[in-house]
């Protein structure tokens, strides 16, 4: 019973973190039709600024503010920052590709995660760093139950995360970014005819999803206290599993996606055997593609024939 | 003799909406009919199930044997080809090999006979190669020579129509669906359209079924007309009995407001 | 053939503007008249003449890798190139390829089987059933994806790629090696000979090659690949033009999957080992980076590419070449682009002046900011340390420059004329600069950045590769 609690603990906290990376992915797809290989590089990009952050305030042992101020700090500047990055790549890279065929932004797409994990490797080596999370965020605050502990990390995760996400789903259902936004992931060009500025409407989009992948890096950091510039790769290819199971291009979807998925990896992580997590993710996205590749929430796009 | 295409109580519905509503409808060979109707009334619907896009409810029959639930390459191989309203050429190949591609179904060289230029695969290309300039040949001169080896994108709006029933030609059907073929024609271009469908009538036996908004067309070539509105037939006929009903004369122009108010 | 008359001669006027003009014109008119076969001779008497010449170590295994990428990339290219199908995880069938001939021709399997030695078979057994193996797991793969549309393909292929590499690292030690490969592995043997030195493989290679260009040449003349460039412009029109869409879709993936393998079985020959890094992503992009490059849908384009960028590649490694590829590109590059010859000769000189400048007022500002040492070894680096502003510890200094550097490019493509110019000069120096400072210190990531950045050029800049032909689509 304690192996099962503690597995839902992590299954939930990862689950966060795939939400929010996941919830990038489907906005993206939402607006521009388009699968960002780069997006779980931002996260990567996002954890890296944290690292740093705790390092330009002191470091792990030797803070000078205190320490939730610091989270704070590390999850805006991380958020602001990849937030930015991203425009910065919708704007230079896919923007020309605006009507291209489907197959060059995803091209493109490969070739910026290539180029930000090598870009990492080259500003920081390939040393893996170490947030050190507990110097300052002592794990012993937790809260016990039948010999479980769920440390105030998991808890700084999961709560933040669902903070994040109603947050979100405010913005998208309530104002008028957020109907621009549904929009434009409608029709494209009926939106541009009806007045919407599509352009600052996909550079928002981008920005929100990235600031969140840039919030889950830090998370991440915190959680399993180590960065390396490969950590994207492989949690972004888990949050699009997510996003795709949940139903890609629905907001509701990623979140229930990323649960999901961190759930079933960590409970096979537990019940099954740690070697084979990835491949378990891996099997599942598989059989929901073949049984219903919309997912959860999706719709399968109307085509006029 | 039994019509070469049947169609008997076809129902298909997307969601909510009901785009074919137990139709029937015949086409007998060597018979040129059209069917009109206001746009949404399920023309093309029409052309999707019989092609096997959809699949429907009910069933249709070419040639006595029924073909729902087929995939399409395999109806268009039993004798039915179709062109687009919106015209889906394959632009970025040449026009004659647009026309080739269509052969695929006719030919058998397996890709290893193809590499080593087997004898099969070299005598298919040669047949291949005879049927498309056959079949562009029909359209004058206007798909001849040096045009063979163009790429689709660069042809004019009327030479790519042309190019989608040349290539409809060449798959050996005996059933031509035309979706719209006069579309975006002007008087001229429209006038040898409807020449050019009489003709694949007479000169090469085509059995042709058109959807066509252009009443000249219609009158021009149609032994028969078939009106449809929301997904079922509303009359069959002759052209002039067809023009003249009542209810298709509501569904083009709407009902009379002075006979609403009586 | 009718004389050309006023229709025809306005109709081909398309045509004859697409051409260049000047000697590029001429040699692209001549290109075009000689037979396709007789260039893939021209071709073979050049790989076969390179061969002949006494190349050192490193230039055969250059060589014999680019040939390698090239088949890799045309293989590729029917998968991607004619039959329009994003396959991510190509990789995987080259790593079915040198994981089954290293299987079959080495001491791996000798637990599964009751044979002591393990199956060492002839390799004129094993090739074939790794190829036919690989076409199967190609088939399988290909069914799968049918029911995908291209974004969802590319994931899931993807992650089968993934999925390979997880499969060879982690299950099965015993017999697969882990991820300590598995080694000691036969060479390519038969008819009472075996082939053992570099260039013996990369003659293999090439007859490899040159066959492979001239079979799929004809297939894709034939119906079968009419079939796939009519499923990669128009899936719905082609099913209904009696393509079997499904069938022609699965067998590009088992031709691209046996292709793949045959390479496979090559690389593992020639290295005598396998192991699971040799499969995984960077390989993969680097493929693809050879395919975008020279060309998506164009067999020639696919082997310029796989040559063009493996050799590049494989400078980037080598200390004494790497910076004459650098400067040699830059110099390239600026002879192409910028005309007349005045304007070229003006942009040399101030990139040349401007370096000096700020070279002695970095020198005069502090000793350490030029008395680091030059990433560039021989004559390069010793013509340069007067130029080049490169500090004791350069490599924070480097790493800013990158980024400016790459925020200077973008800011030039906004940029026309004259003033495109003026900021080309800097930014041309600033370059160097990082390349001295940084990027020659590490040219394994900075050949990685490369070619990460190859694909998001070509992409947005011409997506058709340097030898393909522009596609247009309905999107």
């Amino acid at each position: 019973m304690q192996i099962f609690i503690q597995t839902l603990v992590n299954g939930l906290t990862t689950g966060s973190l795939y939400a929010l990376i996941a919830l990038g992915y489907t906005m993206v797809y939402g607006v521009l039709k388009l699968l960002n290989f780069a997006h779980g590089d931002l996260f990567m990009v996002g954890a890296f600024i944290g690292y740093f952050a705790i390092g330009w305030f002191g470091g792990p042992t030797a803070l000078t503010i205190p320490v939730p101020l610091l989270v704070i700090i590390m999850l805006v500047i991380a958020s602001l920052g990849v937030g930015g990055l991203g425009v910065a790549i919708e704007r230079f890279a896919y923007r020309p590709l605006r009507n291209a065929p489907r197959i060059a932004p995803l091209i493109t797409a490969l070739g910026i995660s290539f180029v930000l994990e090598n870009a990492v490797l080259l500003f920081f080596g390939g040393l893996t760093r170490y947030y050190n999370t507990p110097a300052f965020i002592p794990f012993s605050i937790s809260i016990h139950i039948d010999g479980v502990s769920i440390g105030i990390v998991n808890i700084i995760i999961f709560a933040g995360s669902i903070i994040l996400m109603l947050g979100l789903t405010a913005l998208v259902n309530r104002t008028v970014l957020g109907k621009s936004m549904r929009a434009v992931a409608s029709d494209r060009e009926a939106a541009e005819m009806l007045g919407i500025n599509v352009d600052r409407t996909i550079a928002m989009t981008f920005f929100i999803g990235s600031a969140l992948a840039g919030a889950a890096g830090v998370m991440y950091g915190l959680y399993a206290n180590q960065v390396a510039n490969l950590i994207g790769f492989l949690a972004g290819l888990k949050a699009f599993t997510a996003a795709v199971v949940g139903g890609i291009g629905s907001i509701p979807g990623a979140m229930i996606g990323g649960m999901f998925i961190g759930l079933c990896e960590s409970f096979s992580l537990s019940y099954i055997s740690t070697r084979y997590g990835d491949l378990f993710v891996f099997a599942i996205l598989i059989a929901v593609m073949l049984v219903r590749p919309t997912g959860i929430f999706g719709q399968a796009p109307l085509q006029k024939v | 003799m039994a019509p070469l295409l049947e169609l008997d109580s076809v129902r298909l519905a997307f969601g909510g909406l009901r785009a074919l509503h137990d139709l029937d409808l015949y086409v007998n060979e060597h018979e040129i009919v059209s069917v009109i109707g206001p746009n949404g009334a399920g023309k093309s619907t029409v052309f999707n199930v019989v092609t096997g896009i959809y699949r429907p409810g009910g069933d249709i029959r070419f040639d006595g044997k029924s073909i729902v639930g087929r995939r399409p390459h395999k109806i268009t191989n039993l004798g039915i080809a179709r062109t687009f309203q919106s015209l889906r050429l394959f632009l970025n190949m040449t026009v004659k090999e647009n026309v080739k591609t269509a052969t695929y179904g006719t030919t058998h060289a397996t890709p290893i006979e193809s590499m080593l230029r087997l004898p099969r695969a070299r005598r298919e290309a040669r047949e291949v190669d005879a049927r498309a300039e056959d079949v562009l040949s029909f359209f004058g001169e206007r798909l001849q020579g040096y045009r063979f080896d163009q790429p689709a994108y660069s042809l004019s709006y009327a030479n790519r129509r042309r190019l989608e029933i040349a290539r409809a030609m060449a798959t050996g059907a005996r059933l031509l669906l035309l979706d719209e073929p006069a579309a975006g024609m002007n008087p001229n271009e429209t006038h040898e359209i409807t020449e050019l469908i009489g003709r694949l009538r007479d000169e090469r036996g085509y059995t042709i079924l058109v959807i066509e908004h252009d009443m000249h067309v219609v009158e021009g070539i149609s032994d028969r007309v078939i009106a449809l509105d929301h997904g079922e037939k509303l009359t069959e006929g002759s052209f002039h009995e067809v023009a003249n009903h009542p209810d298709v004369v509501e569904a083009y122009l709407g009902r009379n407001p002075e006979a609403l108010q009586q | 053939m009718s004389p050309i008359g006023v229709d025809e001669w306005v109709a081909r006027s398309g045509d004859r503007r697409q051409q260049h003009s000047g000697p590029l014109g001429a040699l692209s008119r001549a290109y075009a008249r000689v037979n396709w076969w007789q260039r893939l001779l021209v071709l073979a008497a050049l790989g076969v003449a390179f061969g002949q010449i006494g190349a050192n170590g490193f230039q055969q295994i250059v060589a014999f890798n680019s040939v390698l990428y090239a088949i890799l990339a045309v293989g590729l290219n029917i998968v991607v190139g004619w039959a329009g199908l994003l396959d991510l995880g190509y990789i995987a069938f080259f790593g079915i390829g040198a994981y089954g001939y290293a299987m079959f021709s080495s001491h791996a399997l000798g637990s599964l089987l009751t044979m002591t030695g393990g199956a060492e078979l002839p390799t004129i057994a094993a090739v074939p059933i790794v190829l036919v193996f690989a076409g199967l797991v190609g088939m399988v793969i290909g069914l799968i994806s049918l029911r995908l549309g291209g974004d969802y393909l590319a994931i899931v292929t993807l992650f089968f790629g993934l999925a390979f590499f997880e499969f060879v690292n982690n299950v099965d030690q015993t017999n697969l090696g882990g991820n300590n490969g598995i080694i000691a592995l036969l060479p390519w043997h038969g008819f009472g000979g075996e082939i053992r030195s570099t260039i013996g493989y990369y003659y293999v290679v090439l007859i490899i090659l040159i066959l492979l260009m001239a079979a799929l040449h004809l297939l894709n003349e034939s119906r079968t690949g009419r079939a796939w460039r009519a499923v990669r412009d128009d899936e719905l029109a082609a099913e209904v033009m009696t393509v079997p869409v499904n069938a022609v879709k699965v067998m590009a993936f088992s031709f691209g999957a046996m292709v793949a393998a045959l390479a496979g079985t090559v690389f593992a020959a020639q290295q005598g080992n396998v192991f699971p890094t040799n499969f995984q992503s960077p390989i993969l992009i680097l493929i693809y980076a050879c395919l975008v490059l020279g060309g998506v849908g164009s067999i020639g384009g696919a082997v310029l590419g796989g040559l063009a960028v493996t050799i590049v590649q494989q400078m980037l490694g080598s200390p004494t070449d790497e910076g004459y590829l650098f400067y040699g590109i830059i110099l390239l590059a600026l002879f192409w682009k910028v005309r007349p010859w005045q304007y070229l000769a003006a942009t040399l000189a101030a990139i040349v002046g401007f370096g000096f400048a700020a070279h002695a007022i970095a020198g005069a500002i502090s000793r350490s900011a030029i008395a680091g040492p030059t990433g560039s070894v021989g004559w390069i680096g010793s013509a340069l340390r007067h130029w080049v502003v490169v500090p004791v510890n350069g490599e924070t200094y480097g790493n800013i420059l990158f980024v400016v550097v790459v925020c200077a490019l973008i800011g030039i493509i906004r940029l026309r004329g004259i003033v495109r110019l003026v900021a080309v000069v800097p930014t041309i120096y600033f370059a160097a600069c990082c390349w001295e400072s940084r990027l020659s210190v590490d040219p394994a990531i900075t050949a990685e950045i490369m070619i990460g950045g190859i694909l998001v050029v070509m992409m947005a800049v011409r997506p058709h590769g340097i030898l393909g032909t522009r596609r247009v689509e309905i999107v």
